[in-house]
């Protein structure tokens, strides 16, 4: 039958995507080097690549994403159905019966589920279509909500379509953002990015068979993924990116795991490791019905114990609140409850008082919270030791007025640079001229100086390539073990967490959900992380 | 805690500002004397002259633009098209209609321009649109005041200064002084209610809230709730961005053409001053603030703002015998509904 539909159709077997020798870089970091593939009407093209590997830059490219040019465009040609996106923006991609589905959720907060989903194609009353042309004419709302529904309904799922977005779980917006692009009628090539990363099992397996469904329809689907056995289950081709470039490519039948694996991974880095110990239960910091006011990430009365001496990891979904714990002792969002730091109560959450008391933050949003991007490498790892310790001060006896003693300062951050092999030309270069890893590598070397008791660090990995996030793990344990500096890793890169951490604490809805042990199943995390008791193991 | 919710229920953002505004103009009136009637029709001439100013005001707010403080461009190129036809001498219907469109396609142009401008300072349109309002303002003057006379052929010489040179201060308009206010003029008791044009204002309110009910309208919402997302949803944000505010403008401009009818004099020069502000002010005192407005927060707030500037002159009179501080009052609840606004809707954005 499939096949009868081909030949009487025939252009069903050409290309619509066409990718040409894409290249792409980041100030001068390639993302993208020469890759090429193509997507057929009614197929469902597979990319895997682990975390780096430039799946989200192809998928930015091809929809247009104004980041893209932003950075200085690509080099390379993609067709589609013969047209070239080169100069195309989003609105006129869309216009082309293109549809994407976005790892960060491009769903408008304050409107609701029927008015997002037909944002932009609302149906609209007939009378006033004829009067004013269909731009302006009257919004049908009951209608608009009805097809809004079935179109929900499509997929299997049943929520109210008046409630708006900012209220849904993540894993209903999921459902939200793909029944927007599938209610579409001109959509002839969808492009999905880790849609399942914040689904459930249930949910992931409902979306799967939704998805066979849909190009069976003729719809051509780019699937984005790292989890192999969805990649295997429903893709007839599969492409394999790792470090931006095209690996291999498997055609219809010849898509599995143990392929995919071998050539996601390629060659083996030597990975951080901490060894197993025991940790003496001893509280450095005990939190107590803690709250933290962060919006999107808000922690709602937390109970947690941080032992002196060991590594704690911080893991859960994005919006789960694992960010918020270090933004609270920074006193950044608005945080009640009861803190107890070497059984000191700490009423009040404030930056210099706390790092007085030894504790530190790295935060996650390292461009604009962690460095001082037009400050010289030196002074942003003694800025925050000379400004609240005053320890590069040439102190005359006046408070504010003291000089920096350059000699000081110098002999320090040479030390550090040669400690942690920060590649710079010299220590004066400005620090957003550096890579990402050797930013981070900065804002380590200047909670080092500070020489905390406690340090809070949050994504210390993200959007670093894969050996210098090594280094930067080798380096939280070295602290750990050698200066015996207690640190809380929030991260959701739960494998890394797993090699590096003592105990692992899953956070769901601004709690912490269990405690597990670095070396518990992953079936136990993936149940800790969706909320779910783990009863039943044979899931 | 049970309080709390209820509390937070009653004096929300929204409530709050029109309940104060309610209350201080109540007793301001009871201080100044004044008869019902006579604050009534105050009100209701105040409603038909300064409606479309403040309904003008609605859209860009909508669209995450915040207060348009340029809608006082939109006023001076309505007060230009009239000059320029009161120069050329072109009286009765032909002279009203050219005014009409010589204003909306000069309104257009600068909506145009000043929409353009926005998209280059995203996130700080207000104060910008406040400095751009001081500089069609001296461009304005500039024109008026050294233009004629000079590179613009004079052709009435009732309008221009003696001395050859720049514009009157006042203009009469005495041939089209209150015309359409005449329309359906009903009196019921001693209050006058001026049908057609409060159907007239009626009338513009339903247009903005048709044009948010459309196609159009969900993208200036989703837009306001967020433009980088409304990007990536295929909305052409700066496009949009440029038609609402020459949407803006352009009701501006038929506002201000309501206002000066109403008024019939013309002060060149100064007719168009605090426009702005004070529509601003008669919105947020309706229980706008600059993330949401809707035309019942325009009603309620042009009711409730008037009401208070048209008693406390007269309550400021009164009570301490000095009626310089009732209008000194005027400026004070003009500037302080609008930083009170500013303040509680920051506040909110954070949550």
């Amino acid at each position: 039958m499939d096949s009868l539909f081909f030949l009487f159709t025939g252009a069903a077997m050409t290309n619509i995507l066409d990718i040409k020798n894409l290249n792409k870089s980041y100030n001068g970091i390639p993302a993208l080097k020469n890759v090429s593939l193509s997507v057929r009407a009614g197929e469902i093209h597979g990319i895997v690549g682990a975390n780096g590997s430039g799946k989200t830059t192809l998928m930015n490219i091809l929809f247009g994403n104004p980041v893209i040019r932003e950075t200085g465009g690509y080099q390379g040609e993609i067709y589609y159905e013969g047209v070239s996106l080169k100069t195309k923006n989003s609105t006129e991609i869309i216009g082309l019966g293109i549809g994407m589905v976005h790892q960060e959720f491009a769903l408008i907060p304050d409107m609701t589920i029927g008015e997002n989903i037909k944002l932009g194609r609302e149906e609209t009353n007939r009378f006033t279509d004829r009067l004013f042309g269909k731009k302006y004419s009257f919004v049908d709302r009951k209608k608009n909500d009805l097809n809004a529904e079935s179109a929900l309904k499509k997929l299997g799922v049943n929520v109210d379509i008046g409630v708006k977005i900012i209220n849904l779980s993540t894993n209903t917006r999921q459902f939200v953002e793909i029944a927007r692009e599938i209610a579409r009628a001109d959509l002839k090539l969808l492009l999905l990015d880790e849609p399942t990363a914040v689904l459930s099992r249930d949910d992931a397996s409902n979306l799967l068979e939704d998805l066979t469904e849909l190009s069976q329809g003729g719809l051509g689907i780019l699937f984005v993924s790292h989890r192999l056995e969805e990649i295997q289950q429903i893709c007839d081709r599969a492409t394999v990116l790792r470090e931006g470039e095209v690996i291999s490519q498997y055609g219809r039948g010849e898509v599995s795991t143990t392929k995919l694996a071998r050539d996601m991974i390629g060659h083996t880095v030597s990975k951080a490791m901490a060894k197993k110990r025991a940790i003496e239960p001893r509280p450095l910091v005990s939190f107590q019905q803690y709250s933290v006011e962060m919006p999107g990430e808000e922690i709602r009365g937390m109970d947690l114990d941080i032992f002196e001496g060991e590594i704690l990891g911080l893991a859960g979904l994005s919006g789960h609140g694992k960010s918020a714990l270090g933004y609270g002792i920074m006193g950044m969002y608005p945080a009640t409850g009861e803190v107890v730091y070497e059984n000191m109560k700490i009423d009040r959450m404030d930056a210099k008082a706390n790092i007085l008391k030894g504790m530190y933050v790295l935060p996650d949003d390292r461009q604009a919270l962690g460095i001082l991007p037009d400050h010289s490498l030196a002074e942003n790892i003694i800025f925050t030791g000379d400004q609240i310790k005053g320890l590069f001060s040439m102190n005359f006896g006046l408070p504010f007025l003291g000089f920096l003693d350059k000699r000081k300062v110098y002999d320090h951050v040479h030390q550090l640079v040669d400690d942690f092999e920060i590649r710079c030309t010299s220590v004066k270069q400005k620090i957003r001229e550096l890579s990402g890893g050797n930013q981070q590598k900065v804002c380590i070397a200047r909670a080092l100086t500070v020489n905390p008791r406690l340090l809070f660090v949050a994504e210390p990995t993200r959007g670093i390539d894969i050996s210098a996030k090594e280094k930067i793990l080798k380096m939280l344990i070295d602290i750990n073990r050698s200066r015996h500096t207690t640190i809380v890793i929030a991260s959701s890169e739960l494998d890394e967490l797993k090699r590096v951490c003592d105990r692992i604490a899953v956070m769901v809805e601004g709690r912490i959900f269990k405690v597990l042990q670095p070396d518990s199943s992953d079936v136990e995390f993936a149940l800790a992380l969706a909320g779910e008791e783990g009863t039943d193991y044979d899931a | 805690m049970r309080y709390k919710i209820l509390a937070e229920k009653l004096f929300n953002m929204e409530n709050l500002v029109p309940t104060v505004f309610l209350l201080l103009s109540f007793f301001a009136w009871q201080f100044s004397g004044l008869s019902g009637t006579f604050v009534l029709n105050q009100v209701i001439t105040r409603f038909i002259r300064d409606g479309i100013l403040v309904l003008s005001l609605i859209i860009p707010v909508v669209a995450g633009m915040g207060l348009n403080f340029a809608i006082i461009v939109g006023a001076m190129t309505m007060q230009t098209a009239l000059l320029f036809v009161i120069n050329y001498q072109l009286a009765g219907l032909p002279g009203i209609l050219l005014v009409f469109f010589l204003g909306i396609i000069l309104a257009v142009i600068s909506g145009f321009a000043i929409g353009h401008v926005l998209n280059r300072v995203k996130g700080k349109e207000m104060i910008v649109t406040i400095i751009i309002g001081f500089l069609a303002n001296s461009i304005y003057q500039l024109v008026f005041l050294v233009g004629f006379g000079t590179f613009i052929p004079v052709a009435n010489e009732e309008i221009i200064l003696s001395r050859g040179i720049g514009v009157r201060n006042a203009v009469d308009l005495g041939m089209y002084r209150n015309t359409i206010d005449k329309f359906w003029l009903i009196k019921l008791g001693g209050i006058e209610i001026p049908l057609f044009m409060i159907l007239v204002v009626l009338l513009f309110a339903g247009i903005i809230s048709y044009l948010l009910h459309t196609r159009f309208g969900q993208e200036v919402k989703a837009v306001g709730s967020s433009h980088e997302k409304a990007e990536i949803a295929g909305i052409n944000v700066n496009a949009l961005r440029i038609k609402v505010i020459i949407i803006s403008t352009v009701l501006a401009a038929l506002g201000q053409l309501a206002y000066l009818q109403n008024i019939g004099m013309f002060d060149v020069y100064t007719a168009h001053m605090n426009t702005d502000i004070i529509s601003c002010a008669a919105l947020l005192a309706g229980g706008a603030s600059i993330k949401s407005a809707n035309i019942r927060h325009a009603i309620v707030g042009i009711f409730l703002f008037h009401t208070l500037f048209i008693v406390s002159p007269q309550a400021g009179q009164n009570l301490f015998h000095n009626a310089a501080l009732g209008e000194y009052f005027r400026s004070f609840v003009a500037y302080g509904t609008i930083a009170f606004a500013l303040i509680i809707s920051t506040k909110y954005e954070k949550k």
